[in-house]
């Protein structure tokens, strides 16, 4: 791989001719509609919130007429909204913390450490890649339940305390670091532990960012666990929140598409700002070149 | 001299303890390392994975202990080979294979046509690269109450496309013909942001000189694209048809969240939604564990082609 998407920088090409520039307007055409049908469900969402409480909204919203109001409007018809939102960071954050931490020990042992059973180790971690979350999730419900963890954070955080995936990215990573480091360090008295913290992490931080990314969006945007063990309203998290909420209030539509697009704004932003970060790791493993 | 080190020299002049030793000294801090990862995935990946086996030949009571062992009993219902031969598992793999063929096409093909867009260079293509990444932040269910309303017959958005194709008017989600696609357009959208950056990636890694090449050899825009580009894209274009397809079988909420039953005539009840019926709605966790062992195994052939095929980097060139 080159340059990864988007973190090369855009450089404008000198003196085109008359061709080219009419090129350009049907490209920047182009561009314009694509940009529109892929943010039509978002703009739709956003009209029919400034809308008011009507049953036959337009397609445009009355732009002199805009409805504000609603973003509150919708937290004081749901007062529970607010503590979705607290539980789906709460969820994510220890989560995301907690990957950042297991992968980072696995990886560490897998690509410095030895000892016997290394491969054997590669494996168990590579088989949990091979088996999907819906062939577990039977027996997980039975476990999670017998516990009586259902209602509870512990219910909706232990099952993802650790992940294969997190695993993998960061190895790959470490392999990248020359070796040569970590045997000057040890020789020099470094201890192993004193290495993968003061040297390796901070050397790892493009990979661990967007490790952290990656894993903050997937469980801010959990709904299936999330919705398997949660019985009463005030643990729900928020995806499963809003879907509740839209069938409660199945004809107030600008109060739902404002619970909606209060709940996607984290994650909105988090990608807007991160962008760069998610896609320069993401694609060092996905695309080969 | 320490005792073990002293002992090593005596047993073993050429120093084969040492070996040992040196191939083994970090024994205690990979298994403390490794340890929390382990555990995890011991008690919420590897031992349900086996129970979901052991359940799935019995039959369960209703908190989920094994009652009467039935064998492979719930397998034949799931694939319409025990007698009382019901088609309806059969029905929701084929569902699920629709389902799969409906996005998957789809979902790679918009995408790469946006990717190749948002590859020129022009001034402001990075605004337009975060427009077509950002479906990726979307949740699937966020995207799912929004287009539920977007379906919703009352709403009237899509009522002009609906009269235009001449389809029913009654709802989009609610006629067997137009439930399936329905879904699968929420689907296609939400995974477009992650096609995106996948494929304008690809499309990057392609060094520019084969174009420059090409171009000078005479080549028009049409012919570099279908003999160039998209031949070294192969790899990249492989990779997202598994991971889609992937992620087709498994998808679960905007099931749950736009329709939340088998769908009109029964013609939406995908794999993973029988399976969560059977076990969540009616438990029966025997019957749903069978499902979800067809589904592993499913899933793991998939992995695994992507795998080889990952591996021999497809380039037809």
């Amino acid at each position: 791989m080159t340059a990864p998407a988007l973190a090369r920088p855009v450089t404008q090409t000198v003196a085109k001719p008359t061709i080219g520039v009419a090129l350009d307007v049907v490209l920047y055409v182009l561009l314009g509609v694509a940009a529109l049908v892929t943010l039509s469900p978002l703009l739709f969402a956003l009209s029919l919130a400034f809308q008011g409480p009507t049953l036959a909204p337009s397609i445009i919203p009355d732009l002199t007429r805009l409805d504000w109001g609603v973003f509150v409007a919708v937290f004081q018809r749901e007062p529970l909204l607010v503590r979705w939102i607290v539980n789906s960071f709460v969820v994510a954050l220890a989560v995301t913390a907690a990957q950042l931490a297991t992968s980072s020990l696995a990886a560490f042992a897998l690509v410095y450490l030895q000892f016997p059973g290394k491969t054997v180790l590669f494996f168990v971690f590579l088989a949990t890649l091979l088996i999907p979350w819906e062939a577990t999730v039977v027996p997980n419900y039975l476990l999670v339940t017998s516990l009586h963890w259902k209602d509870s954070y512990a219910g909706l955080i232990a099952p993802f305390l650790a992940g294969g995936f997190g695993i993998f990215l960061l190895r790959q990573h470490f392999l990248t670091i020359p070796r040569e480091l970590y045997e000057a360090a040890v020789m020099d008295g470094c201890g192993r532990m004193r290495f993968l913290w003061k040297v390796l992490l901070p050397l790892s931080r493009p990979a661990l960012g967007t490790l952290a990314i990656y894993t903050f969006l997937n469980t801010y945007n959990q709904y299936y666990w999330p919705l398997l063990v949660t019985d009463s309203a005030v643990w729900r998290t928020t995806q499963v929140g809003i879907t509740f909420f839209r069938s409660s209030e199945v004809q107030l539509f600008n109060l739902q598409m404002a619970a909606t697009l209060v709940v996607t704004l984290p994650t909105l932003l988090l990608v807007i700002v991160g962008l760069r970060q998610l896609v320069r790791g993401l694609t060092a493993g996905a695309v080969k070149g | 001299m320490t005792a073990p080190a002293l002992l090593a020299s005596v047993v073993n002049p050429a120093g084969r303890v040492g070996q040992l030793r040196e191939a083994t000294r970090d024994l205690g801090w990979a298994a403390l390392l490794a340890l929390p990862a382990l555990a995890v995935f011991a008690t919420f990946t590897f031992l349900p994975f086996v129970r979901a086996i052991w359940l799935s030949l019995n039959v369960t009571d209703i908190v989920g202990s094994p009652v009467t062992f039935v064998g492979p009993a719930y397998y034949l219902r799931i694939l319409g080979l025990d007698d009382t031969s019901t088609q309806t598992y059969l029905r929701s793999i084929l569902t699920t294979v629709e389902f799969t063929l409906l996005v998957v096409p789809v979902s790679i093909v918009g995408p790469l046509a946006l990717a190749l867009l948002a590859n020129q260079r022009l001034s402001g293509i990075a605004f337009f690269r975060t427009i077509f990444s950002s479906p990726v932040a979307i949740s699937v269910a966020s995207a799912s109450v929004v287009f539920a309303l977007l379906y919703n017959p009352s709403v009237g958005v899509l009522q002009w496309l609906v009269n235009g194709l001449g389809l029913h008017v009654k709802g989009v989600l609610l006629d067997p013909a137009t439930a399936l696609p329905a879904v699968a357009l929420v689907t296609i959208w939400t995974a477009s942001g992650f096609h995106f950056i996948i494929l304008l990636a690809g499309l990057q890694g392609i060094p520019e000189d084969l174009h420059e090449g090409a171009q000078v050899d005479g080549a028009g825009r049409w012919r570099i694209l279908t003999r160039v580009t998209l031949p070294l894209l192969t790899p990249t274009l492989m990779f997202l048809v598994i991971i889609s397809t992937i992620n087709a079988f498994q998808a679960f909420t905007q099931f749950n969240v736009l329709i939340a039953s088998g769908g009109p005539g029964g013609s939406t009840n995908v794999l993973v939604f029988a399976l969560y019926s059977s076990f969540f709605k009616d438990n029966r966790y025997g019957f749903a564990s069978a499902i979800s062992v067809v589904l592993f195994i499913v899933l793991l052939a998939l992995s695994l082609l992507q795998y080889k095929l990952l591996e021999r980097r497809v380039h037809y060139q």
